[in-house]
């Protein structure tokens, strides 16, 4: 003798998931009656409210721990990056000379990028430091804020500066230039207070011909002391970093030219295996002309 | 078993497969951790469907049993010759000889015997000899004294018959038929693992679905979402379970074994503890499987044998001189010897040459006068007659050990009432008094005293030959019969029955106050079924039958009604002639039954109405004819010293001391572990939500992912496998064998509560508390939590890689991506400390931890430190290989989600409280899993 496994109607399930949802006998909605309901409603409003609570409470107690100003820890930033502009979706710098809108959106860029670096700004805003040394400002037992910045002119970038520039950056020549900057990473003294400067070079040897010849601004790509070290966001609200400017002059047209640049600095390691982007940057140069 | 998850976990394997070709299109560096991950989770799968192959085909094939058993050869009579064949070349219609110590070749009806008894027991599970004739006695075969089964043994005489059915079609064929017929039917815990895998694949479908309809929604790209998707399955299936239960049940299977509880099929273990009725065989399980003498009636007095087990307490009354002469008779009226090489046996342990009642006698004696052979070879035996079913006595004539007495001394023992008919005088005090009407009274009385106990009662009497008709060279001559038969002195009654062992009327009781009913089934007559079931309180002191209501008020048994009777006794054929809702009827209304003198199909039917009651079945069984109902039954039992092979391999269970109350100590064990399988699964899925959250915030509200896949799967399959593992050592709560056994449809492994509270009170809890460890990694880093809502997409974008924290400094991707495996594992070691509150609160469901004891499971504190240990070796051991995305984590990290791990146990300790102070009450209702 087996014993069979009742098999339900189809007409039974749906008869069993009405009474489920009203059940007029007991008045149960959902398998609870209304008070049932109400208690269970109560108790979850009450329990969250406490675990909100309870979590706020420790987040804000963990918060108490932060500072505003400066970071706990830096551990994840003892090599700052190296970035480029303009900042584009896959690091790659195209353009098309005759196109005007394939350069167009980065000129626009640059020149929203390098507004803070107006000469006029910065006279107004920030101060003329000491080359060749940090520009330390400790704060002394009590704190010294906002800290200044030094000034970093935009003619310092020289025919890159885009300052009455005809050729917008050599965009619309096919001699673009591509700025470097370093990560800001704060109480960082890049160079350890020896010079440093970037260098860019094509990634591998037909990279290094189809490069040609290139300029950087300031000379040699140097990078100066002063505006170390960085304070941060808060302190430092002036800041403006560094920057180095490349003009090619003249790439190969219509080749894909890979080109890295590193800096050289005593304390920037730029050999990071897993980091491509520790201490220098990668990028795509490609001119198009017809 | 694992179905569910499986399916789960290969959709899981694949989207990552998929996902990993749809990167790798697009472009060629991607990286490999999708890749990894659907190789794991593959792996997983595996490694599952390993343990459940292994565990599939350790459940062994019935028949093989049945081939062992044909046996070799037969001696044929064909053409006229005596030819011996292979067994099964025979064929119906063939005269096979057999002879004393033969297996019967085939079902065989008899033509002509000579004094040949066969053993039926594992046919029948009668335990004595059956004489074999070629007279036909009953229409049932099974009952019929002239055919000869198939299997069964011819322990003396001849026998000469035809062949009447071979190989399958025999008997015992047809009992291996419905063995194997009978379906494997789900064990209780696999139907309650599929019920729970349901559940879990429920959650975690519809999350998985509702949320890559949100992912799709909220405009993330369709492989995002697939890869979402991956991380909620591989969120929800706890994968180490399935594993951990298997190796659960088998630490208790163990532990079991200790017991004397060999179990073959795990699942059993839990079986055993949600078992209703159990089905218990009589003989050898409640009892000890050999005839003692239980009772004396001598001096017109009953006395009472010590009939435990070493039989070493004999405290009648021995100093009456009726005892000399009684047991001078049961000594030498006794062909039984104990076999040579057994000085060191205990007596009651020694194997014996003869039957049972006789065997049984000479360990009696040997207890109570010493070395019986030596009391035989001082009064030499003359002459005897060995018992045969005509005479109905067994009668010898020694000389005395008396110097001075050269009398023949004459004993004769058999059925009391044929001994009795010989008799003249009885022995009252040592002295001979005439049988007059009053004695025979007293005699009948005693007799049918002894026979209402169901024992088996012979009588014995003795006669002092008189010398000068008997001189010492007379010579006896049995055939002759020339001497006197009649006339003898009455000497007393001994009466025989198989006692139940010591240890069953305590078992007995525990399983009643378990809620556990035992229905005794056996092949054995009715009175003696009954008289065993009463002394080891299967029928308890206080209830009657029918047949004992009508007897007491003197009724016929059709005027009782039939509500006053708590105890009923069936024997197979009232049961033939019942419809099965009649046996419903009886099954539901008794609360203790007895079916006696049942066949095999119907031990077969009576574990089938037990299971129409929704009643889990324990069967016991050591027979052959056993096996169907074993294997039908939710849990067949096998003995272990009687059972015969094919018994043991239809069991689940094997009990190794054929002891009634090691299946006692089994249900216990049964018991204890389902309710730790429930703290098990408890603490196993509150994880489940705070590896689920991660993945829901990450999709909402944009966050840096907070745990990744791989991290999930190291505590899926790392941290939390030893600490689950260790509640299976937890002690119970409260004395499980007092309350009623587990309903199959009722009680859950996984309920309602169970996973609301896991996963909407404890698992969110926790995930709070993972959360917090996370951002505050963040936060200590420089990303303040507002500044990590909707940073997903620039957070993961290789090409940014100057990406400012709230402090303005930048990062690059590698150093996010360093961050995010910090994050991972800070979350990783998040759940971890409140896994190990976790651990804690899951120890106990209703009383508190102090009231448990913090300290009296030690594994639970292994498997704690086994946490930490590993959460450390992956952290500072491994947190440079990339692939496993774990970083090493500042110290102080460990302790951050401690508040939150704290608060999930003192939250525990207060649901306990109020459910210990509120029984019944809306709390215990819904916080009770």
């Amino acid at each position: 003798m087996v014993i069979q496994k009742e098999k339900k109607s189809c007409g039974q399930v749906v008869e069993e998931w009405k009474e489920f949802v009203w059940n007029p006998r007991t008045h149960q909605f959902m398998g609870r009656t209304g008070t049932s309901w109400a208690f269970i409603l109560l108790f979850y409003l009450v329990f969250y409210g406490f675990l909100t609570a309870m979590f706020s409470l420790t987040m804000w107690v963990m918060l108490q721990t932060v500072s505003d100003h400066t970071p706990k820890y830096q551990d994840r930033l003892a090599t700052p990056g190296l970035m480029i502009r303009p900042k584009t979706e896959n690091l790659d710098v195209i353009v098309n000379v005759s196109d005007t809108e394939s350069w167009d959106q980065h000129v626009q860029k640059l020149n929203k990028f390098l507004d803070p670096y107006n000469d006029s700004i910065q006279a107004q805003k920030n101060d003329v430091c000491r080359p060749g040394r940090y520009y330390e400002q400790p704060d002394n037992g009590v704190l010294n804020y906002p800290k200044r910045a030094c000034q970093f002119n935009r003619t310092q970038l020289g025919n890159c500066s885009g300052i009455g520039d005809p050729t917008h950056y050599g965009y619309s020549t096919g001699q673009p230039c591509v700025f470097i900057k370093m990560n800001r990473v704060i109480n960082f003294y890049a160079g350890a207070n020896q010079s440093m400067n970037v260098t860019c070079v094509g990634k591998r040897d037909e990279d290094a011909e189809n490069l040609g010849h290139f300029v950087m601004f300031p000379a040699n790509g140097n990078i100066d002391l002063m505006y170390f070290p960085y304070y941060g966001k808060k302190f430092h609200v002036n800041y403006t970093q560094p920057l180095v400017a490349v003009k090619f002059l003249n790439v190969t047209p219509n080749v894909e030219v890979n080109v890295e640049c590193r800096i050289n600095a005593a304390n920037i390691a730029t050999d990071d295996e897993r980091d491509k982007f520790a201490g220098r940057v990668a990028f795509k140069l490609r001119i198009n002309k017809t | 078993m694992v179905g569910g998850f499986s399916i789960l976990l290969w959709v899981g394997a694949f989207l990552c497969w998929i996902a990993y070709g749809i990167q790798y299109s697009s472009d060629k560096s991607a990286s490999l951790n999708n890749v990894y991950l659907g190789s794991v989770l593959v792996l997983v799968v595996i490694l599952t469907g390993v343990f459940a192959y292994y565990q599939e085909a350790k459940s062994t094939n019935i028949m093989s049993s049945f081939n062992n058993m044909i046996p070799q050869q037969a001696v044929v009579i064909r053409d006229s010759e005596k030819k011996t064949i292979p067994a099964e070349q025979l064929v119906v219609g063939d005269i096979v000889e057999v002879k004393g110590g033969d297996q019967i070749p085939a079902d065989v009806r008899v033509l002509s015997s000579q004094g040949c008894r066969v053993d039926n027991s594992s046919l029948t599970g009668e335990s004595e000899p059956q004489p074999r004739s070629s007279e036909f006695t009953h229409e049932n075969p099974l009952e019929t004294k002239n055919i000869c089964f198939y299997s069964t043994t011819c322990l003396e005489g001849t026998v000469t018959g035809m062949v009447i059915n071979t190989g399958d079609r025999t008997i015992i064929g047809h009992i291996a038929s419905l063995a194997s017929g009978v379906g494997n039917e789900k064990t209780p815990i696999a139907i309650e693992i599929e019920h729970f895998v349901h559940i879990v694949a429920g959650v975690a479908v519809s999350i998985g679905i509702l949320f890559f309809i949100i992912a799709v929604s909220l405009k993330y790209r369709v492989l995002d979402s697939v890869i979402f998707l991956i991380g909620i399955i591989v969120a929800n299936v706890p994968e180490g379970l399935l594993g951990t239960v298997t190796v659960t049940l088998s630490l208790t299977a163990k532990r079991m074994a200790k017991k004397n509880c060999l179990v073959k099929n795990l699942e059993a273990v839990e079986t055993l503890g949600s078992t209703s009725i159990i089905c218990s065989d009589k003989t050898g399980t409640l009892t000890q499987n050999r005839m003692t003498v239980a009772h004396l009636w001598f001096d017109n007095q009953i006395f009472v044998a010590d009939t435990s087990e070493d039989h070493s307490n004999q405290v009648f009354d021995q100093s009456s001189s009726t005892w000399a002469s009684l047991s001078k008779i049961i000594t030498l009226c006794n062909r039984a010897e104990f076999k040579p090489g057994q000085e060191n046996v205990p007596i009651m342990k020694k194997a014996v040459i003869g039957d049972a009642s006789e065997a049984a006698l000479l360990k009696f004696s040997e207890v109570i006068l010493g070395d019986v052979m030596e009391i035989r070879k001082r009064n030499r035996k003359v002459v005897e007659i060995p018992f045969n079913s005509t005479n109905k006595f067994q009668l010898s004539i020694h000389e005395t050990d008396d110097p001075h007495d050269k009398r023949f001394l004459m004993v004769m023992k058999g059925a009391p009432e044929r001994i009795l008919e010989k008799c003249s005088t009885i022995m009252i005090n040592g002295e001979e008094h005439p049988l007059d009407e009053s004695t025979a009274k007293t005699f009948h009385t005693a007799y049918m005293e002894l026979g209402g106990l169901g024992e088996r009662v012979l009588g014995f009497c003795h006669l002092y030959l008189p010398a000068d008709e008997f001189p010492e060279t007379y010579s006896f001559d049995i055939d002759a019969m020339n001497f006197p038969t009649s006339n003898l002195c009455f000497v007393g009654l001994l009466s025989m029955i198989d006692p139940p062992r010591s240890t069953v009327p305590d078992a007995v009781t525990k399983c009643r106050s378990a809620g556990i009913k035992v229905i005794m089934v056996t092949g054995d007559h009715p009175i003696t079924a009954k008289a065993i079931a009463k002394s080891v309180g299967i029928i308890s002191a206080n209830s009657e039958t029918v047949e004992d209501i009508a007897h007491r008020l003197n009724i016929p048994v059709e005027q009782v009604n039939q509500r006053d009777a708590k105890a009923t006794v069936v024997t197979g054929m009232e049961l033939n002639d019942m419809s099965l809702e009649q046996l419903d009827e009886i099954l539901a209304n008794y609360q203790e039954i007895v079916f006696a003198r049942t066949s095999p199909q119907q031990k077969l039917i009576i574990v089938e109405g037990c299971q129409r009651q929704d009643a889990v079945v324990a069967v016991t069984g050591d027979g052959v004819n056993d096996s169907p109902a074993l294997k039908k039954a939710d849990i067949g039992i096998a003995m272990g010293i009687a059972g015969s092979d094919a018994a043991k391999n239809a069991a689940d269970m094997v009990l190794l001391d054929d002891n009634f109350a090691s299946i006692v100590t089994g249900v216990e064990e049964g018991r204890l572990i389902f309710d730790n399988l429930k703290k098990t699964i408890a603490y196993t899925l509150t994880k489940n939500i705070a590896e689920l959250c991660p993945f829901l915030i990450y999709i909402i509200a944009g966050l840096p992912l907070p745990i990744g896949t791989i991290t999930i799967l190291f505590i899926d399959l790392g941290t939390d496998i030893i600490p689950s593992i260790a509640l299976a050592y937890e002690k119970a709560e409260s004395d499980i064998m007092n309350r009623k056994p587990r309903h199959k449809k009722k009680d859950r492994l996984v309920n309602k509560q169970l996973a609301v509270y896991s996963y909407l009170h404890i698992g969110l809890m926790q995930a709070l508390g993972a959360f917090l460890v996370y951002f505050t990694v963040y936060a200590q880093e420089g990303f303040l939590p507002h500044t990590l809502i909707n940073l997903r997409v620039e957070w993961e974008n290789d090409n940014v890689n100057d990406l400012e924290d709230h402090y303005g400094q930048e990062w690059t991707r590698y150093q996010r991506e360093y961050l995010e495996w910090t994050g991972y594992t800070a979350f990783f070691v998040g759940i971890l400390v409140q896994q190990i509150a976790d651990l804690i609160i899951r120890k106990t469901r209703r009383n508190s931890i102090f009231q448990q004891g913090l300290f009296r499971n030690k594994v639970i504190w292994v498997g704690i430190a086994s946490q930490i240990i590993i959460g450390l070796i992956l952290s500072y051991g491994l947190g440079s290989v990339t692939a496993l995305s774990f970083t090493m984590l500042r110290a102080q990290y460990w302790f951050v989600a401690v508040p939150h791990a704290i608060l999930i146990w003192v939250y525990d300790e207060v649901r306990k409280l109020f459910i210990r102070l509120y029984p019944g009450s809306w709390w215990d209702k819904n916080m009770y899993y």
